[in-house]
């Protein structure tokens, strides 16, 4: 589709006029971090962030939410709950979009989610071209991410003063037509968003020593590896490497009963793999007992098995995991210990 | 628990239920006075029959007992056996009954004489005492509400479990991860340091969300990296007597303290 150009003092009336048709979120400050968040004020709007807490996949997939809520007093009625507002998201970053499209495949391959996919159907990303690297621990480029041609309604690049928007949808033409005085692009303004991608791919790093494309294989040869015990002594087991993952997407179920003991709510809540109750079943059993075993299926997880499954691989290289572990275990450490070893043996 | 997992409740009478004090501050029976204000249909759940912080009746007919306190006198045991025979469902809490709490912090002195001479001066022969411990060291426990104080939602949940005859589910794993589901800068990207890793969850991070980190009141997850968890914080600069500090003020209590 067509390129269009938004000046950047317009951006705020962009933003501000959907304000009454959609829940409009994006990245906020807080504290020294960023994080995503309804926006009050477009001024408050910052396109800008480095990298957010949590990935904006809260919004398709909410940390804790209701699927149904059942009455026992009286006549016995459940009621399926889909809280699926019309939802904007501003500033997705390209390894972003990229782990939505492996939400989009999981959950709607086998019994598709209908409380994910119609909230998904119901938001529009507005994706934004990163020109810097966010910091140390993010992977993009090894990864394929550090740009997006699909996945996207809308996608910025900022060119200075003005935004480059790419329209990636009718939706996404929708909203540019409707809210935003965008003008289409001219050949000066193609010349300076080539210019600005050509500028930014050598600030990114290289960080794995290998080619993604043998990574799958790789893990396939690690499952044996010792560096997974090494690993299991230094980890925390705290989880916060799978809750904050723009691609994980496993999920807990329970039930919340009012004190009359009849009428409550089902609800669902992230749930993590490197939990010691997360793969515990009936009769107590744990068939993954020990951190060393739970720390390997994550890994496989992100290098193996979803892009066997599903077709994409469940890392994006964003590298919140790396960020956010307090024993400093990354995807980048790990998968190029693991080719060392694998070049070494050969 | 009750029988079978049959709800202890029947619809004719409301269960019966009586609560009890050893060694604490009784900040958990205040949070539970607190709750059944913010409750209300806990009042018309259950009949209190003894709750000496609330009401000056006191029934000895009860079928579910909260205790809170640590035990921390051989004459204690002897109260808590009659509560334990007494009631059906005995549950601890708070993270004096829980785990012993700051009490158990007597365990880890020099000498028990220097603690009750450091307490109570030249009156210390008036009192006796013994190492501190959970009540799970002297009766069994059905149930436990971690926490100092407790938490008012937990607690209100584990009322509901108690009386539809289900075991109450107290999360075992840490409370980074309810941090995370917060969207809390992380304590330690914050220049502070926190137990988080190691301590249970289930006060919905209420310390980190307000600024400080955790203490580890909730006691620590089954089966916590302790050793991982002092390279952290020595990491983030504290002292091995800041951190031995830290990792036993409320999670001094081992049963080898008790067990001559």
């Amino acid at each position: 589709m067509s390129l269009w150009i938004v000046e950047k003092q317009e951006m705020s009336a962009f933003v501000a006029n959907m304000m009454g048709d959609y829940r409009v979120v994006g990245p906020l400050a807080k504290g020294a971090k960023f994080a995503f968040g309804p926006i009050e004020d477009p001024a408050d709007l910052r396109l800008d962030y480095n990298t957010s807490i949590l990935p904006p996949k809260k919004y398709l997939q909410p940390p804790e939410e209701r699927m149904m809520t059942f009455k026992r007093n009286g006549k016995t009625t459940v009621e399926t709950v889909i809280d699926a507002e019309p939802t904007v998201i501003w500033g997705v970053h390209t390894c972003d979009l990229q782990a939505m499209r492996v939400l989009d495949e999981a959950f709607s391959q086998g019994y598709p989610d209908a409380h994910y996919l119609r909230r998904r159907r119901r938001t529009l990303l507005v994706g934004i071209e990163c020109r810097e690297p966010c910091d140390e621990h993010s992977f993009c480029k090894s990864m394929g991410t550090l740009s997006a041609s699909r996945g996207y309604d809308l996608h910025l690049t900022d060119l200075g003063e003005t935004y480059a928007v790419d329209v990636g949808s009718e939706e996404g033409a929708t909203l540019l037509e409707k809210y935003s005085r965008a003008r289409l692009a001219t050949e000066g303004d193609m010349q300076r968003l080539n210019k600005v991608l050509g500028a930014k791919w050598p600030r990114f790093p290289y960080k794995l020593e290998f080619d993604v494309g043998e990574l799958p294989a790789l893990m396939r040869q690690s499952y044996n590896s010792p560096l997974w015990d090494e690993l299991a002594q230094d980890c925390l087991a705290c989880g916060q490497c799978t809750l904050v993952c723009p691609t994980c997407f496993c999920f807990n179920v329970y039930d919340e009963i009012e004190l009359n003991l009849q009428d409550g709510e089902r609800r669902r809540r992230w749930d993590s793999c490197q939990l010691d109750e997360f793969a515990r079943v009936a009769g107590d059993e744990n068939f993954r007992k020990y951190q060393a075993a739970r720390l390997r299926h994550r890994f496989m997880r992100k290098g193996r098995y979803l892009i066997k499954k599903y077709g994409e691989l469940g890392c994006v290289g964003c590298g919140r995991c790396a960020r956010s572990c307090l024993v400093d275990i990354s995807p980048v450490g790990v998968f190029n210990d693991l080719h060392r070893v694998k070049v070494k043996e050969a | 628990m009750a029988e079978n997992g049959k709800p202890i409740r029947q619809a004719q009478d409301k269960p019966k239920v009586a609560f009890f004090d050893f060694a604490c501050c009784e900040g958990c029976q205040l949070t539970v006075v607190d709750s059944l204000q913010t409750h209300l249909e806990l009042v018309e759940a259950v009949e209190i029959v003894q709750f000496r912080e609330a009401m000056t009746e006191k029934g000895e007919d009860y079928q579910i007992a909260f205790i809170e306190g640590s035990c921390t006198r051989e004459e204690d045991e002897v109260r808590l056996k009659e509560i334990r025979k007494q009631a059906a469902i005995v549950v601890a809490l708070g993270a004096c009954a829980h785990t012993g709490g700051v009490n158990a912090l007597k365990n880890i002195q020099p000498s028990l004489q220097d603690v009750r001479e450091y307490v109570y001066g030249d009156k210390w022969e008036w009192y006796n005492t013994y190492p501190a411990r959970p009540i799970s060291a002297v009766i069994e426990v059905d149930a436990f509400i971690p926490g100092c104080p407790i938490d008012r939602f937990e607690f209100v949940d584990v009322v509901k479990k108690v009386l539809l005859g289900k075991q109450p589910v107290i999360p075992d794993y840490p409370l980074c991860v309810e941090c995370k589901l917060k969207e809390n800068v992380c304590m330690f990207d914050k220049g502070g340091v926190c137990l988080g890793p190691i301590t249970r969850a289930g006060c919905d991070a209420i310390c980190p969300t307000y600024g400080d980190g955790c203490e580890g009141c909730r006691g620590l997850i089954p089966n916590p990296n302790e050793n991982a968890m002092k390279e952290v914080l020595v990491e983030a600069g504290l002292t091995v007597e800041q951190l031995m500090a830290k990792m036993t003020m409320f999670n001094a209590y081992n049963p080898s303290q008790i067990d001559f």
